[in-house]
């Protein structure tokens, strides 16, 4: 069976190990750019922080259709941070291993439901980062309130029509998509991260660490986080800020067992003991193969676990808890559900996009359990 | 040949896992998956370790490479303890001694392409250069018979056995001196089986490997292996040249192992030699032969010769009554369901207790030996009573063989042919005696 090897074969038998035993240091491409990319957003925040004074532009500049403003609040700066990570740890992944990607993609493309809701949510994705860019926050406008949609007796100015003090409804619904992905992708991320890093101390650990971590995560979940909330908004007033703090710190406990429990199943597969073998170290192990094969139940968790966030903070702007300068789809709507009869589009042209957004990110996590969940795989 | 120091050589090796209890690990227990063994493998030479399921093969075969921590014991690498190795010694030796593992599809990374699975031996032991990784890997690939080209391709695209030869492989990468392999083809088609021993063969040859292999079936060991240890609960109870143990098994377990080989022949009729009764569990070790629970050869006692089966079947009896582990319940129940005009257990005379406990064992109604079938009616009496303590009193001063008494010596029946068993002891054909290992 064994080939003759050709002359310019490297020989196995001659390579000298001695001079690999040496120690060291060996970062990868997207190591360094990740790390350098996340390091940029945050002393642009440190800058924004220390030298723009409040109401002031950090950019501004004149496009020749539109104004282009950017006056980034510590929810903005977030929200920059979490589309970095994902760039570097979702999409650089997807497109280095192509050919996994590929495999992936072919199962979870069965799944029509789920194609349709991955091009809703890529639109509401691009209107939701670079419609507010464009368009700025709503103004109210005294003279024009209560017109009707195009094709509703309006006119194209205002395609959704607009509201009672004039705001038009297609840039509200903009924002709102802005603070819809900006609660679900911040908090989601953030909640996952601890999930992870808590399920896998947990799990690798084991002993008295994992018993401690492990009570807290059933303390977490049965903590009343709504009160919480009702009690802040009460103390500080409403504020998404700190609306997306609570929510990416109570509800990852779920998620933390589940990873828990995905990783102390993982590290009895013999690939393991093969990398033990091979004479791997603890920390490359997680990294390498630990991390890699829990990422699926994590992606499926996270893809979950947004709808639940976008969705209490609609909760909670409708019942007034929200942050009263931001048009978020929750508040619209409760401003709108009085006025249905005389303006029915104000509350349900938003409604609809929440209703088909948290759908569709439904959807999204189903098939990609079905695509990715390991259980199924051969 | 054997004036060198072998390659490995693993010394009264012990794995004992703790059975603890309680918030303060309060060791109550221990499971001996491994108690005491000594293998040893030259260079170019393939050793066998074979037995049944959860005698400890697969614990010997990671306790030898460190991948747990032994109990007890030496494990020499070219005649230097590993036990004692440091971090740093550790991984070279680690890079050394590779192994390979049973289950194809569990032992690569899903997440991984094969070639980053073989080139993982490469870069963990510092290999940096990536396009060098890449040429070794695509060597290897077309060493085992795959394609270099598919070193991209992810573990799911491959059969069983094209994994279990990438797993071989990924062994083969750092160019080890010691193959470990834990049943290397038992998860695969007998077609595929052959081809991938032969493969190991060949890499055999090619780069002078020395191969621990571990397996339950001997077919494997007889065509691959050089020497075969047979292991039985922890301890190898025979081991020698493969030829030797095969046509001259000396230990009972052995011989049980070997007529358990299917003959493909309907019409030859063999003396097939069937175990009773389970493997004992390797927290609580039966004493003296740790065979003699399920020995078809059981000696008996001074003064007796019962037809050997009838012993066989009276000493499943006595083990039941010592453990205090016979079941008198279903006994009498079984009467109550087998017999007419019993409604209730509490009427199930002694006769018919009897009857059924002698069907449920085997014994014959009854024993040619007087003192015998006295002491086998005395005993069956207080089972009856359910005094199984005196049963067991009554039973042991009557009943008793060396095989439980003592520990077997190992004995060299020619030179590099040991066995451990009472039955060896009793012949004068042992050259040389080396003392038993005891704990």
């Amino acid at each position: 069976m064994a080939t003759d090897t050709s002359p310019d074969r490297i020989e196995i038998g001659q390579i000298d190990w001695e001079e690999y035993e040496t120690g060291r240091f060996n970062f990868d491409r997207k190591t360094v750019g990740s790390t350098l990319s996340l390091l940029a957003v945050g002393l642009l925040w440190l800058y924004d922080f220390l030298f723009v004074a409040e109401r002031h532009p950090v950019l501004e500049q004149d496009l020749i259709l539109f104004e282009l403003s950017l006056t980034p609040n510590n929810v903005d700066w977030l929200f920059g941070l979490t589309l970095v990570a994902l760039f570097w740890y979702v999409v650089v992944p997807l497109y280095q291993n192509k050919r996994m990607t590929m495999y992936y993609w072919s199962k979870f493309k069965q799944n029509t439901a789920a194609i349709w809701s991955l091009g809703f949510l890529a639109i509401i994705f691009v209107m939701g980062t670079v419609g507010p860019l464009i368009i700025g926050h709503p103004e109210p406008n005294w003279g024009n309130p209560n017109a009707p949609p195009v094709f509703f007796g309006g006119e194209w100015a205002h395609p959704f029509g607009t509201h009672r003090t004039g705001e038009d409804i297609l840039e509200v619904t903009i924002t709102g998509a802005q603070v819809s992905l900006q609660v679900g992708l911040i908090a989601t991320l953030f909640s996952i991260i601890l999930a992870s890093v808590v399920g896998a101390t947990a799990a690798f650990s084991g002993g008295w660490i994992d018993e401690v971590l492990m009570r807290f995560v059933d303390l977490l979940m049965t903590f009343p986080t709504f009160f919480l909330i009702v009690l802040l908004v009460y103390i500080y007033g409403g504020s998404l800020f700190l609306l997306i703090v609570i929510l990416a710190f109570t509800g990852w406990g779920g998620t933390a067992r589940l990873v828990r429990s995905e990783a102390l199943q993982r590290s009895e597969e013999s690939y393991i003991q093969a990398a033990e073998a091979a004479g791997a170290g603890k920390a490359y192990i997680i990294r390498r193969h630990i991390l890699p094969n829990v990422s699926n139940t994590i992606i499926t968790a996270a893809t979950l676990i947004i709808p639940v966030m976008i969705l209490t903070e609609a909760v909670l702007a409708f019942l007034g808890f929200g942050d009263p300068n931001i048009w978020s789809w929750g508040r619209i709507i409760s401003d709108g559900r009085n006025h249905l009869a005389t303006a029915w589009w104000v509350a349900t042209i938003p409604g609809i996009f929440l209703f088909f957004t948290v759908l569709s990110f439904n959807f999204l996590g189903d098939a990609l359990r079905d695509a990715l969940d390991p259980r199924h795989e051969t | 040949m054997s004036a060198e120091t072998p390659l490995l050589e693993v010394r009264n090796l012990k794995k004992h896992y703790p059975i603890t209890k309680g918030i303060l690990k309060r060791e109550i227990g221990r499971v001996r998956a491994v108690d005491g063994i000594d293998v040893s493998v030259r260079r170019g030479e393939t050793v066998g370790i074979v037995g049944e399921s959860g005698c400890g093969k697969s614990t010997a075969a990671t306790t030898i490479l460190q991948l747990e921590k032994a109990t007890d014991g030496q494990v020499l690498f070219d005649g230097e303890d590993v036990t004692t190795f440091s971090k740093r010694e550790l991984k070279r030796f680690r890079r050394r001694a590779q192994m390979i593992f049973q289950d194809p599809d569990s032992s690569f990374d899903p997440r991984m392409s094969i070639g980053e699975s073989v080139a993982e031996p490469l870069y963990v032991n510092g290999m940096n250069d990536r396009a060098r990784r890449r040429e070794i890997v695509g060597t290897l690939l077309e060493k085992v018979g795959l394609q270099a080209s598919d070193a991209d391709r992810y573990p799911h695209e491959f059969s069983g056995g094209q994994k279990q030869r990438i797993g071989l492989a990924r062994a083969l990468s750092v160019n080890p001196d010691l193959l470990v392999a834990d049943e290397p083809v038992s998860a695969l088609d007998v077609s595929i089986q052959a081809e991938i021993l032969s493969i190991m063969q060949d890499l055999q040859d090619e780069f002078g490997l020395g191969i621990l292999i571990i397996s339950h079936n001997l077919g494997v060991i007889r065509e691959i292996c050089d020497r075969v240890g047979v292991m039985y609960l922890g301890q190898i109870v025979e081991e020698g040249p493969t030829d030797e143990i095969f046509t001259n098994p000396q230990h009972p377990y052995t011989r049980a192992l070997i007529s358990s080989i299917p003959v493909p022949d309907p019409h030859r009729s063999r003396d097939e030699v069937t175990l009773s009764g389970d493997v004992p569990s390797p927290a609580n070790p039966p004493v003296g032969c740790r065979f003699h629970t399920r020995c078809p050869e059981i000696i008996q006692p001074d003064g007796y010769s019962f037809e050997q089966a009838t012993w066989r079947h009276l000493m499943d009896y006595i083990y039941r009554v010592h453990d205090q582990n016979i079941d008198v319940e279903s006994i009498f129940e079984g009467v109550v369901t087998e017999q007419e005009g019993y409604d209730d257990i509490e009427e199930v005379p002694l006769e018919a207790f009897e009857t059924r406990l002698r069907e449920e064992f085997e014994i014959p109604p009854s024993l040619a030996d007087g003192t015998a079938e006295q002491t086998l009616t005395d005993s069956i009496e207080l089972v009856f009573a359910h005094d199984l303590e005196e049963a067991s009193a009554v039973l042991s001063a009557e009943f008793e063989t060396v095989c439980r008494q003592e520990k077997p010596a190992e004995i060299h029946i020619e030179e590099n042919h040991r066995a451990s068993c009472h039955l060896i002891e009793q012949d004068t054909t042992a050259v040389v005696e080396s003392p038993a290992t005891d704990d």
